[in-house]
């Protein structure tokens, strides 16, 4: 009983950390440009399969789907930026219509997913990533899952230093309190936009490259879950702020492993019956601003 | 036109998140009556409004109109009895025309209201079929009040419509609010423009800081030291 | 001053008449009948989620769940209490209206807040339905069989008839003062209770019309399978399809959600069954193309050129 629950906490802060980064990108989206990225989870699956392919066509390490990542977020966030952002913008209804071309771009990744890798889940070698385990109060957990929670907490570090210890994160953070008073301060809006909608697909693509370990494997279909957990997520911390998703994580993991440790077949539930009761309870996340209106 | 006060306001009170915008608000209005509310921003005028109208809520004390408790109501219920509203920032429905806004709100309101004469009222005749989101600001505000008149209120409550007028056109409103009144509709007026108060009213209250510091006439307002302190005087 | 209420429901008793004229008798002429109800049961999906999206802005992404309560619960009295079918469909609606009441205060929720709880809750419904614990009284994984009942031609006339209401139902909040009202709160909430209409009852009446609709639907589309799994009537694909056939064809009209629904299920029919994934690239597509360029349907190409659609 003791171990079980030492197994479930363990593995479930590593999972939460891991899940901070997979909803981080969502949230940086979100709070700069109040857009709910449907798309969110097709990237990170994209992500697993970019991983997927340098390992097995290249002959890489997994990792190298890192930088490939931030590669592919490059080419694809800047013209998609571009492309539908500010025209979404100044349109009658921002929050909604976004909400649904991005619906529609999540469709169109994963039927491209599905056309060019096959509809099968695939999964990579543990060896790439150690293959051993490392054991925290006597419960084992494998190398990839330290090493997914080690590059989860540095990613997301590395965001919080960027927003607050640079000029451009400083102008991000100026965008996410008020975009219309950002633009009257002669910030670039959309330069710095089309930066944080980058960094945003760079972090879901960089944490689908651990998809494959902490969730078994990757495969199309599996988008919309890991975007309503990643929205739950963003949701209990709060928006805009990395370390407050990191903290959402954080119970999403640990609730989500207590209750497959426990009560396995009712541990789907997780993410949904947190992001109903928050956003019921307290729309504002734990910490945090409203989202509520009237 | 008996001297019952229409509207009573009893020891009000309201805070937002730990902020108190308003406390210990007591003043009444006679029907017909025009009453100006001044004050600098932030002072908690339009949140007087908005407790009237019930788009918020007090925290403690006791609004009486026509008889009866309203403080619990729901803004549509107030609606009915006869209390309405504009908008400082008006949002007319924009996917309607000049008249269905005007209708709708008489058909829900159950008022049988004369809808040529509203729209002769706010300067909108021959507009009826224009769709609402092509008005400019002005004749959006004034589409605000024909609503608003649309429903047969017996109180109306004005939030600034000055703001952003000509001189000449801020006769004109003048003008249509003492129209107004003289039909025995009772009214409270926020307005930042003295002038604009001066033509309608001689009797206002000046809040500063969520509290009333003066009751009386707008010429004795603006001998009042406390008064002139709280506009002019910096520290409040 | 207003027109009789004849003259109003005219051009929706038209098109009721049509639908049913038009599903009555392609049987005769085209023999694959599965293919004809599953396009009725996605017209009335599309026009009930038109009722809420269309009509007040509130875009139910868990539409699914209303639907797979209305089939399990005609599923359940069948197979447990041994309730007539006429009964049994009866209850599809109200469980799903239960259902809304008790998601009732989601509603408090802005735009995209919704949508996304709102599917959270369909998934909750899923997952505890299809739930292996709960083998005894739901079937869980295994799905239940009611082939007792099963009579493809009465389930059939039944669709017809729900195709009629719910064109009759989307007519009624496209021509009412009910309607007018849904649309002046969807514009502006605030000036809209300052225009005495009573904002949460009418909205939450909007819900459980729309609920009671895809409740209806479910437990129809339960009646005429008779055996089935958790996944076929709960899979998030049915709630996609009836928003991307609604905005297709235009919210907020009454023809909008028919054609997008007629047109796109049949040319999912032709292709989509065989390559899933080239349909699914195509609606992608049209999604985002719609958006960009059609937010308000094709049928806005009609009413961009002065056509006033019903």
């Amino acid at each position: 009983m003791q171990a079980l629950l030492e197994y479930a906490i363990v593995g479930g802060v590593l999972y939460g950390i891991f899940f901070g980064l997979v909803a981080v990108g969502l949230n940086l989206i979100f709070g700069v440009m109040r857009i709910i990225n449907l798309a969110h989870g097709e990237f990170v699956i994209l992500g697993g399969f970019g991983a997927y392919w340098v390992s097995h066509s290249l002959g890489l390490n997994p990792l190298w789907g890192l930088p490939l990542a931030a590669l592919g977020a490059v080419v694809i966030g800047f013209p998609l930026y571009y492309a539908v952002v500010p025209g979404l913008q100044r349109s009658r209804d921002p929050e909604m219509l976004s909400f649904i071309l991005f619906f529609g771009l999540a469709q169109i990744i994963d039927a491209i997913i599905s056309l060019g890798f096959g509809p099968d889940q695939r999964s990579l070698p543990d060896e790439a990533l150690g293959g051993g385990t490392i054991s925290v109060l006597g419960q084992a957990f494998p190398d990839s899952w330290w090493v997914a929670a080690g590059v989860s907490v540095l990613a997301i570090l590395g965001l919080w230093l960027y927003l607050t210890r640079t000029r451009l994160g400083f102008a991000t953070r100026a965008i996410m309190a008020n975009r219309d008073e950002a633009y009257a301060t002669g910030i670039s809006v959309d330069k710095v936009s089309a930066i944080a909608f980058i960094i945003g697909l760079a972090l879901a693509g960089a944490a689908g490259v651990f998809v494959p370990y902490l969730q078994g494997s990757v495969g199309p279909g599996i988008g919309n879950s890991l975007t309503t957990t990643s929205f739950a997520i963003l949701i209990i911390g709060s928006l805009g702020n990395p370390v407050g998703t990191l903290f959402g994580g954080l119970v999403f993991g640990v609730g989500s492993m207590l209750m497959q440790t426990f009560y396995a077949s009712w541990s789907d539930l997780v993410p949904y019956v947190l992001l109903v009761v928050i956003v019921l309870v307290r729309p504002q996340g734990l910490f945090g601003k409203a989202v509520r209106h009237a | 036109m008996s001297s019952e006060p229409i509207l009573t306001l009893t020891n009000v009170a309201k805070s937002f998140g730990g902020l108190q915008v308003l406390s210990d608000v007591n003043f009444e209005l006679k029907p017909g009556e025009i009453l100006g509310l001044v004050g600098p921003n932030g002072s908690g005028k339009t949140s007087v409004i908005n407790l009237i109208s019930g788009v918020h809520q007090p925290e403690a004390g006791s609004i009486r109109f026509d008889g009866a408790e309203i403080q619990r109501l729901t803004p549509h219920a107030r609606v009915k009895l006869g209390i309405n509203r504009s908008f400082q920032v008006p949002k007319c429905f924009i996917s309607m025309s000049v008249r269905e806004n005007i209708e709708v709100a008489a058909h829900f309101s159950g008022h049988n209201a004369d809808i040529p004469a509203i729209l002769d009222d706010i300067g909108l005749t021959g507009m009826e079929a224009t769709p609402a989101a092509s008005l400019t600001a002005n004749q959006q505000k004034m589409l605000d009040l024909g609503r608003a008149l649309a429903t047969g209120p017996k109180l109306l409550l004005v939030d600034e419509i000055g703001a952003g007028l000509n001189p000449a056109e801020l006769t004109g409103i003048a003008d249509l609010l003492k129209r107004i009144a003289a039909r025995g509709i009772s009214m409270i007026v926020v307005e930042h423009l003295m002038e604009f108060l001066n033509k309608l009213t001689s009797r206002v209250i000046v809040l500063s800081a969520g509290k009333i510091i003066f009751e009386g006439s707008l010429e004795d307002a603006s001998h009042d030291p406390e008064v002139v302190t709280a506009f002019f005087g910096g520290a409040a | 001053m207003r027109e009789s209420w004849f003259k109003r429901a005219r051009a929706g008793l038209i098109t009721a008449a049509v639908l049913a004229l038009v599903f009555s008798l392609a049987p005769n002429v085209y023999n694959n009948s599965s293919l004809l109800f599953m396009m009725m049961t996605y017209i009335v999906l599309s026009q009930g989620l038109n009722l809420l999206y269309g009509f007040t802005g509130y875009l139910p992404f868990g539409y699914v769940g209303f639907f797979g309560t209305g089939a399990y619960a005609t599923a359940l009295l069948v197979m447990k209490l041994h309730l007539p079918i006429g009964l049994a469909i009866a209850a599809g609606p109200i469980a799903s209206m239960i259902v809304a009441l008790v998601l009732g205060p989601l509603l408090r929720l802005s735009g995209a807040y919704f949508s996304i709880a709102n599917l959270a809750a369909s998934q909750i419904l899923f997952i505890v339905i299809g739930n292996p614990n709960l083998q005894d009284i739901t079937g869980g994984p295994y799905g239940v069989k009611i082939d007792e009942v099963y009579n493809p031609t009465a389930s059939y006339a039944a669709m017809v008839v729900l195709v009629v209401v719910v064109t009759l139902i989307a007519t009624f909040f496209r021509r009412s003062r009910f309607g007018q009202g849904l649309k002046a709160m969807a514009d502006d909430p605030v000036s809209a209770e300052m225009s005495a209409i009573p904002v949460v009852r009418m909205r939450l009446l909007a819900w459980l019309t729309s609920a009671a609709v895809a409740g209806l639907a479910g437990a129809l589309y339960a009646w005429n399978l008779s055996v089935f799994y958790p996944d076929a009537v709960f899979t998030l694909e049915i709630s996609v399809f009836a928003i991307v056939f609604a905005l297709f064809g235009g919210v907020g009209t009454v023809l909008g959600p028919i054609i997008g629904a007629g047109l796109l299920y049949a040319l999912y029919n032709a292709i989509g069954i065989s390559e899933p994934q080239y349909f699914q690239l195509i609606y992608g597509v049209l999604i985002v193309g719609l958006v960009m360029f059609l937010p308000e349907g094709i049928l806005s190409l009609l009413t961009r050129r002065g056509i006033n659609v019903f």
